[in-house]
């Protein structure tokens, strides 16, 4: 199975199987996410007032900043798959740093939420000093919430270290004659991260704000 | 290691001596050795584990084990075998090494994730026997909260991160065999002319990727809950305990698919061949292995009829549960219609395999009786259902595996085992087999519970004849141990199709080279071109 | 398919985005009872619908990789799907020891 010069079928073929994988890959994810958004929709049901109450001590502009954020790094990954697609070799790294830059800022802003989160007592478990009328529901709504978004910094970091990874490979001319379908499969990656922080952003932020 | 030498020169056993190319192949039939080796002994582990249950159960008294010891052994018991050993045993093993020989294919789409998937595997194993060592968990296999969450005194978060990596290991398998099936047939080689092996395999990866991170999140979900004491399963909080048993079976009951499909796969190989006569209805027999998988994934309420949840719920569950038979019926009868005029030859994996037919219909069958809301409230939690599961899971399945082993040893070693030893041990499994467990309905009719220590002393003589059938069951399980082994150094050279079997994967030596294919194969005929009338002996 | 969408569809597809981010957003300022959460979760439908598609070439892709897409949601559908039929018709009796708001 040595292939010294594989031929453009051979390319095409390796980076559809590629691709193929990392969807089945998307699909087990969508299913660990989904406990997740079990559990909060059963919550939510159950209390809906309690859950209202809980939501609005989230802070959604920086919430709403984050998800501006996200997507525009699916953007400039977008586009970085985009220049590789195109043979400009050279535009992929810049994009790719963009990316990774883009999606640091998101965990950065995560943890000024985090650290006000804590400030204000509503960590479960660790510091939670919330004692008023809807406490069981705000305590449950917190530890959903630090539940989801922290699996979800955790698969953005893991995103982040990759494309950086990604960024440096990319600097010298790649040894096998593409390395588009690393970039795509990436690519697939990180929009999947974005699209699981979409659905999450009005779940927990936007719940009781209109009051 | 003279026998390998032995072995055909350039086959993929001797590409390679030292442990280091074992620890780093990329051979998916090397791999397949590499899970057969750990899967081995985790059955083992798993096995003596029930065999000091089955002592115990042997007198009426609570006597060779306290009750939190015996908690901790049946726990032991599910935990290594459905996860440690079923789970993984035919697709990691028999699939390993046979789907891309099937397909006509070099290697697996992801080769290197392949060999991750097994130290996976590895760690997950470790965790648990260290769990084990550090004074085990009681909770069941099942992890049911509360108790794993707020009274167990075990080491629960240890035992469900040993189930939680190897879950990993099941997801890469799953997600190896679907792409390899897509992308890699040989050409001709189109879906239905697939063997059925590989339609089980398949069907089973679906699942296997599908399923899984389910219970990835929602022992995580039970494991944080225990450790920070707030969550969404106690009811103190607010929360529910039946959400966890969702979430649990949602997962586990497939899981049972992942379990019992490749060996149904594994049963339709080895009936066609030794009846000599090709699949009936094979296009139904796929559709019905697709329908399984996706069936088996609607009905897992009917572990719930008596837990709280609601009566609707149990009736909708109940009535998905009756459906969810007809494709496995479907099955059966077209494996009788199979041999039905077919030229039988009783091999032992034909032993095993009709063993199967048999074994699983009976447990299938009772299944139905669990699935009837009304009966099953007097059934449940009785040795009733530990008499189903393990028809279905060691009557069944092991069988299969046990079948599929003897039948693709000469491919696999380039060995023949002793027909006559092969013989009487699938004999002696499954006489022990159904003296142990058939028992078990009759003492679930009477309304012995599962999980106790002891029993009413009226209970004993039921108790004592599965007790001896466990021994017997014990011996013919360490038979196959013994002669296969010797087989690897004396057994006679097997030549490329000792069965005169159709399939690729008989049409390259015995043992194979290690690019499976010198020229790659093309197709072009349908599976199963056996004739009756042929006489080959 | 040897060339990439055109440069405009990555552009408009994100301008999109976030006029239904800023949609989203002001929405849920406005008290119109139930509609709120069900708008709310079908622009995020649309926003996932149009990262899927543009973002990540569903649109171009073969029907397998749509099949596998859809599938993961379908099932997905399945958990929520049946575990409701048991929410939805399970009437709790809170034990006397609950508190009053019967949880």
């Amino acid at each position: 199975m040595s292939a010294r010069a594989p031929s453009p079928e051979a390319i095409a073929w390796r980076r559809e199987t590629a691709s193929l994988g990392m969807w089945i890959f998307l699909a087990t994810e969508v299913m660990f996410f989904g406990v997740l958004f079990l559990a909060y929709f059963h919550w939510r049901v159950h209390d809906p007032d309690g859950w209202a109450a809980a939501s609005r001590l989230t802070h959604e502009w920086l919430g709403t900043l984050n998800t501006a954020l996200l997507l525009t790094s699916s953007l400039t990954m977008a586009l970085a798959v985009r220049a590789g697609w195109l043979g400009r070799r050279r535009a992929v790294p810049p994009l790719l740093w963009t990316t990774a830059a883009l999606g640091l800022a998101f965990i950065g802003v995560k943890a000024v939420e985090y650290t006000l989160e804590w400030r204000d007592g509503l960590v479960p478990a660790l510091h939670f000093t919330y004692s008023g009328e809807n406490a069981r529901a705000v305590q449950e709504f917190f530890y959903l919430y630090f539940a989801m978004t922290g699996v979800h910094a955790l698969h953005l970091a893991i995103g982040v270290g990759l494309v950086a990874w990604a960024a440096v490979r990319l600097r010298e001319p790649p040894t096998e004659l593409s390395r588009r379908d690393t970039v795509e499969c990436l690519g697939l990656y990180w929009h999947f991260v974005d699209a699981i922080w979409i659905v999450l952003y009005p779940l927990i932020y936007l719940v009781g704000l209109a009051r | 290691m003279s026998a390998v030498r032995d072995a055909v020169p350039g086959s993929y056993l001797t590409e390679g001596f030292t442990l280091r190319s074992w620890l780093t192949t990329r051979d998916h039939k090397r791999i397949a050795i590499l899970y057969a080796v750990a899967i081995t002994f985790f059955f083992f582990l798993g096995g003596a584990a029930a065999a000091l249950i089955r002592l115990e159960l042997a007198t009426p008294a609570g006597d060779l084990v306290s009750a939190d010891t015996y908690n901790k052994l049946f726990t032991i018991h599910g935990v290594v075998m459905v996860w440690f050993f079923l789970i993984p045993s035919i697709p990691s093993t028999l699939g390993n090494f046979l789907v891309p020989l099937m397909i006509g294919s070099r290697e697996v789409a992801f080769p290197r994730l392949n060999l991750l998937s097994w130290y996976i595997y590895v760690l997950g194993g470790a965790f648990t026997v260290a769990t084990l060592i550090a004074g085990g968990v009681d909770t069941g296999w099942t992890f049911y909260t509360p108790f794993s969450t707020l009274f167990s005194n075990t080491h629960v978060v240890a035992a469900a991160a040993g189930v939680f990596i190897v879950g990993f290991s099941s997801i890469l398998t799953g997600l190896n065999f679907i792409v390899t099936v897509h992308r890699m047939r040989a050409p001709g080689m189109t879906w239905f002319r697939l063997p059925l092996m590989v339609w089980a395999l398949y069907a089973t990866s679906l699942i296997l990727v599908l399923a899984t991170p389910v219970l990835a999140m929602t022992l995580t979900l039970m494991a944080l809950e225990r450790v920070l004491h707030v969550g969404i399963f106690d009811p103190a909080l607010g929360g529910d305990p039946l959400l966890f048993q969702h979430l649990f079976w949602f997962y586990s009951h497939p899981a049972v698919y992942i379990m019992v499909l490749p060996a149904m796969g594994v049963v339709s190989e080895i009936i066609t061949c030794f009846a000599r006569k090709k699949v009936f209805g094979y296009k139904f027999m796929a559709y019905a292995i697709l329908g399984i998988a996706a069936f088996g994934f609607l009905v897992w309420g009917h572990h719930m009829f008596v837990s709280g949840q609601s009566m609707y719920a149990g009736m909708v569950f109940s009535m998905l549960s009756f459906m969810v038979a007809v494709p496995s019926a479907i099955k059966v009868f077209n494996w009788t219609a199979t041999l039905y005029k077919g030229s039988i030859v009783f091999t032992a994996p034909m032993l095993y395999a009709l063993g199967f037919i048999g074994l699983f219909t009976i447990g299938g069958m009772t299944g139905l009786y669990l699935a009837t809301l009304a009966v099953d409230v007097h059934l449940t939690d009785t040795y009733f259902v530990v008499a189903h599961f393990h028809y279905i899971m060691v009557g069944g399945t092991v069988m299969a595996y046990l079948g599929g082993i003897h039948y693709w040893w000469p491919k696999i070693t380039g060995r023949m085992y002793p027909e006559a030893w092969g013989r009487v041990a699938a004999l002696a499994i499954f006489f022990g087999f159904n003296l142990t467990f058939f028992p078990q309905y009759l003492l679930g009719y009477l309304g012995m519970p599962r999980r106790y220590h002891e029993y009413s002393p009226d209970l004993q003589l039921l108790n004592v004849l599965s007790s001896g059938g466990a021994s017997i069951l014990a011996v013919g399980y360490l038979l196959p141990l013994v002669y296969l082994g010797w087989s690897i150094f004396k057994g006679a050279p097997a030549t490329a199709n000792p069965w005169h079997a159709k399939g690729l994967e008989w049409t390259v030596p015995s043992p194979p080279p290690k690019e499976n294919f010198a020229v790659p194969p093309a197709v072009d005929e349908a599976p199963y071109g056996y004739d009756p009338e042929e006489v080959v002996r | 398919m040897n060339s990439p969408p055109r440069l405009r569809v990555y552009v408009c597809t994100w301008l999109a985005l976030m006029a239904l981010l800023a949609g989203t957003f002001t929405l849920a300022h406005f008290r119109i009872g139930g509609l709120n959460t069900a708008l709310g979760l079908a622009i995020a439908a649309v926003k996932v619908l149009l990262v899927g598609l543009f973002f990540m070439h569903l649109k171009r892709a073969s029907a397998l990789v749509a099949i596998f897409a859809g599938a993961a949601l379908v099932w997905i559908a399945i958990l929520f799907g049946l575990s409701g039929t048991d929410y939805a018709t399970r009437h709790p009796s809170p034990a006397p020891w609950t508190a009053p708001d019967g949880h």
